[in-house]
């Protein structure tokens, strides 16, 4: 299905890295540092820690079979029948997130920029570009997401000017918060970090003799970075009370930076580099839905079904969700619980131990 | 006379007149030449029949008056002084001088006439009727002998042609100042004169079914990648028209992604700038008749670059380069981002600024987005009527135009003066970089417009990210448009947006995929002897 597509490494840890952060960054500080409050770094570290887990898990599967994706190891681990059970389940999940992303792609822009204009417009207009991105092929989304990477360092660059509105004081006392609190606010983040697991349908497309364990580790290493520094600028800037009230409090954080009359308004560029990360994030789960439908369907050439599947998504888009509040209260209460234990850790468990048992897989 | 009328007489037109054309030329194909002069000569003569450029010009042999001889060639391409010198004068007078006493009979006629008659530099011998036809249209000289069925072709060409003069539409301050002509023979000798390699190979061919353009690729062995050279040379000869009056016939007929606004051949009237393209491993174009020599495979950063970027210190070129960057990126998202600006994101401009555009808005009848693209058609309309009207009028456009156009839209209140600088920054912005770059960024911009007229900032934002997308999966002649920068090329990112100083730029670029890796010793770097020995 991926012919003749080969990604780098690099290509692969960034497209892994903004696989996540997009949304990782918009959203989940908030609710991290209302569990956690000052002490949210920690969570971010075990969050990091817990991730790094999950992506062995991935790459120790994955590299027994080089050149399959995690569909076909399914087909193959768990046979014919169980294998396209759990095979759809994965896909119906890579829908299900994917429309919640477009969803929350246009609720922010929406609440941020242009409130008059109908949520539908944004979802659609990113589904529409991510699509050309998926008719094109990976190698072009891969591409095209390593010049977005220059919109991150951007992001590093804008981070470390609101550092001028920082106070230190704001992260003490430290460890105060009780060990439970501290794990519930790692949750959140864990459950983004796993999306990762989302880029093992890609693994035909990676180079023969790269070690996808490297690559995981080290994307969810930069991941957890990132989040590191959106937390630690959140705190800093707000205080663990402000920020934990905010909904989307590394934007604001942006929104306050002025500096000599004339660096104002950097929000603008949050916004902007959300607009770009959104349709890479919806890109990437878009491609696997589109690869997972059509394994299970057995269509050998992915690019027919592309706008189909991307109108199914813009419509669940539409109704998943009955308003802002219920879409928070499913990211923040079932969707950590859902992801990881089903299909981030469940799943993967699952074929790993059927290989255990099989005690085999492909030239490994 | 009625433009049905004109098909039905077309449709009473004899069968055979009506071949005059592509199946004329290869109805030739085969048929060969007789050993009775006079039979070749009415044979062409109705081959040239009421072609009046066509010179028959018969004559006898000095040395045995019964062998007749005729010469045939187009006025205007032979150079007439050698075909009356070297030809006809020791020919018909000066032979016997060279052999007096001796009877050269009919036999040996075709010999001798070579071997001591000609003083030409350059001969060829053929049978072929089309080789003969061919031969006089391409401006040689043919030789015909009685007795014999073999012409001899002498290359005495010689026409008029333009003067090679400074480049027109790639003007230089520093580098040379000499630029392509319309002979394709004169463009060879132009690059020949930059690298003196037997390695630099020109191979010919020709193009056109009625036009029989020339038409050459040039190379460096050993440097450019052969599955290239063979894939451009399939791509020519896989072209089946009537004629190429210009390299852009070419440039259509053979590149990548046709419906691309972006141009994925590059073309220069610069001999010096497709020496460095060979040297870096592209394949070069020639095509007779036009000073314009298309390269591949092409990149999105070369049409960014220009050649004195090379020839100027690469400080200052650094500096010049990003200041090209962004005037393209300009030319690109100016007048989007002035109309998003103005129509909804408003908190984006500082107050005193804000307060003075809202000023100059205030009397303006028409939205923003109607605004610009309004003025913007202006300025695709005057830059269009700069380009095709006489020279002595050119003034004349450039007064209407700029200030009464300008300055009297402002004050009748049609436009905002804001409007007007947006609109004529990004007109200049425009002119920084490669032409036919420039080119897709204007008809782009119209598209982006559209985009943030309707959705602000994130309808640019998008069509932005659409762009990209598209450049991302273009390909030139299978290398990626947008390489180097994605995919990556470390090592070539030192010539993208600044310039490495010569001594730094060891390696070939590796995204054209050619054979020779470094283009220089290492340890180039100067140093002049310390302490001021």
């Amino acid at each position: 299905m991926l012919e003749k597509e080969i990604i780098d490494d690099m290509q692969a840890v960034f497209l892994m890295v903004n696989l996540v952060i997009p949304t990782v960054l918009l959203g989940v500080p908030a609710v991290t540092i209302g569990f956690a409050k000052r002490d949210a770094w920690i969570s971010a570290l075990l969050a990091t820690a817990a991730g790094i887990f999950i992506g062995r898990l991935i790459s120790s599967i994955i590299e027994k079979f080089p050149g399959k994706t995690i569909f076909e190891v399914m087909e193959e681990l768990l046979g014919r029948l169980f294998g396209k059970i759990a095979g759809a389940l994965f896909a119906w999940w890579i829908l299900h997130t994917c429309s919640g992303i477009a969803r929350e792609y246009g609720e922010f822009l929406e609440v941020a920029i242009m409130p008059d204009t109908p949520l539908i417009i944004f979802s659609v207009a990113a589904i529409i570009v991510s699509a050309y991105a998926v008719k094109s092929g990976f190698e072009v989304m891969a591409r095209f997401n390593i010049l977005f990477v220059l919109v991150i360092i951007l992001f590093l660059l804008i981070s470390a000017l609101s550092y001028a509105n920082a106070r230190f004081d704001r992260m003490l006392p430290m460890f105060e918060t009780r060990p439970q609190d501290v794990l519930k606010g790692a949750l959140v983040p864990l459950a983004w970090m796993g999306e990762i697991v989302v880029f093992s349908v890609f693994s035909p497309a990676l180079k023969a003799n790269c070690s996808i364990r490297k690559i995981n580790d080290v994307s969810v290493l930069l991941i957890g970075a990132f989040f590191l520094v959106g937390i630690m600028g959140v705190l800093l800037v707000f205080g663990a009370e402000h920020a934990s009230a905010m909904m989307y409090p590394v934007y604001n954080q942006v929104r306050i930076i002025s500096l000599a009359n004339f660096l104002e308004r950097l929000d603008y560029l949050i916004f902007m580099s959300w607009a770009i990360g959104g349709i890479i994030k919806i890109g990437i789960f878009y491609f696997a839905l589109v690869i997972g439908i059509s394994w299970l369907f057995g269509i050998s050439d992915y690019r027919p079904i592309v706008f189909p599947v991307g109108i199914v998504i813009a419509s669940l888009s539409m109704f998943i969700h009955e308003g802002v509040g219920d879409e928070l209260r499913f990211l923040m209460g079932t969707f950590p619980f859902y992801s990881i234990i089903i299909f981030e850790v469940g799943i993967p468990l699952l074929l790993w131990l059927a290989s255990i048992i099989k005690g085999r897989g492909h030239g490994a | 006379m009625r433009g049905s009328d004109i098909k039905k007489n077309h449709d009473k037109l004899p069968q055979n007149r009506l071949k005059t054309g592509v199946a004329y030329m290869e109805s030739l194909e085969g048929k060969l030449l007789d050993e009775n002069i006079e039979k070749n000569i009415k044979c062409l003569k109705t081959i040239f029949e009421k072609c009046s450029d066509i010179i028959f010009r018969e004559f006898v042999f000095a040395q045995n008056e019964q062998i007749k001889l005729a010469l045939i060639y187009t006025d205007g391409l032979a150079d007439k002084g050698q075909v009356s010198d070297q030809i006809m004068r020791a020919l018909a007078l000066e032979v016997p001088m060279a052999v007096p006493g001796r009877v050269i009979t009919k036999a040996q006629a075709l010999e001798f006439i070579k071997e001591r008659g000609l003083c030409i530099h350059q001969i060829k011998e053929t049978n072929k009727v089309g080789e003969v036809v061919n031969a006089i249209l391409s401006g040689d000289t043919v030789l015909l002998v009685d007795g014999h069925d073999t012409a001899i072709i002498n290359g005495a060409r010689g026409w008029e042609a333009r003067a090679i003069t400074d480049p027109e539409a790639e003007p230089t301050v520093r580098g040379p100042r000499e630029s392509f002509v319309e002979s394709l023979r004169v463009n060879t000798s132009l690059l020949r004169r930059k690298i003196k390699n037997p390695n630099l190979k020109i191979e010919s061919f020709q193009v056109g079914r009625l036009s029989t353009t020339d038409v050459a690729i040039a190379y460096l062995e050993g440097v450019a990648n052969p599955a290239i050279i063979k894939e451009v040379k399939t791509r020519i000869e896989r072209i089946k028209i009537d004629a190429i009056l210009e390299t852009g016939y070419i440039e259509e007929l053979i590149e990548d992604e046709p419906w691309s606004p972006f141009p994925t051949v590059n073309h220069t009237e610069k001999p010096d700038r497709v020496a460095a393209m060979l040297l870096e491993g592209r394949i070069a174009i020639f095509v007779d008749g036009t000073p314009f020599v298309l390269t591949v495979p092409s990149l999105m950063v070369e049409f960014l670059h220009a050649s004195e970027d090379y020839y100027e210190r690469f400080i200052f070129t650094s500096a010049v380069r990003i200041v090209r960057y962004l005037a393209a990126f300009a030319s690109l998202v100016l007048p989007s981002l002035y109309i998003a600006i103005v129509s909804y994101h408003h908190e984006l401009l500082p107050t005193a600024l804000l307060l003075s555009v809202a000023a100059q808005r205030e009397k303006v009848p028409y939205p923003a987005f109607f605004e610009v693209f309004l003025m913007e058609l202006v300025f695709e309309v005057l830059r269009e009527a700069g380009i095709r009207l006489p020279r002595p009028i050119g003034q004349a456009i450039s007064i209407v135009g700029a200030l009464v156009l300008g300055d009297s839209a402002v004050r009748a209140g049609f436009v905002a003066e804001a409007t007007i600088i947006v609109v004529a920054f990004t007109g200049i912005s425009s002119f920084t970089f490669h032409y036919s770059a420039s080119i897709s960024f204007r008809l782009l911009r119209f598209f982006l417009m559209i985009l943030s007229g309707t959705l602000g900032i994130f309808g640019l934002t998008i069509g932005i990210s659409a762009i990209c997308i598209h450049l991302c999966g273009l390909r030139s002649f299978g290398v990626p448009y947008l390489s180097p920068v994605v995919p990556t090329a470390y090592s070539d990112l030192k010539d993208v947006v600044i310039r490495a100083p010569w001594w730094a730029m060891v390696a070939n670029p590796r995204s054209i995929p050619g054979h020779n890796k470094k283009r220089e010793s290492f340890g180039m770097k100067p140093m002049p002897p310390e302490n001021g020995e």
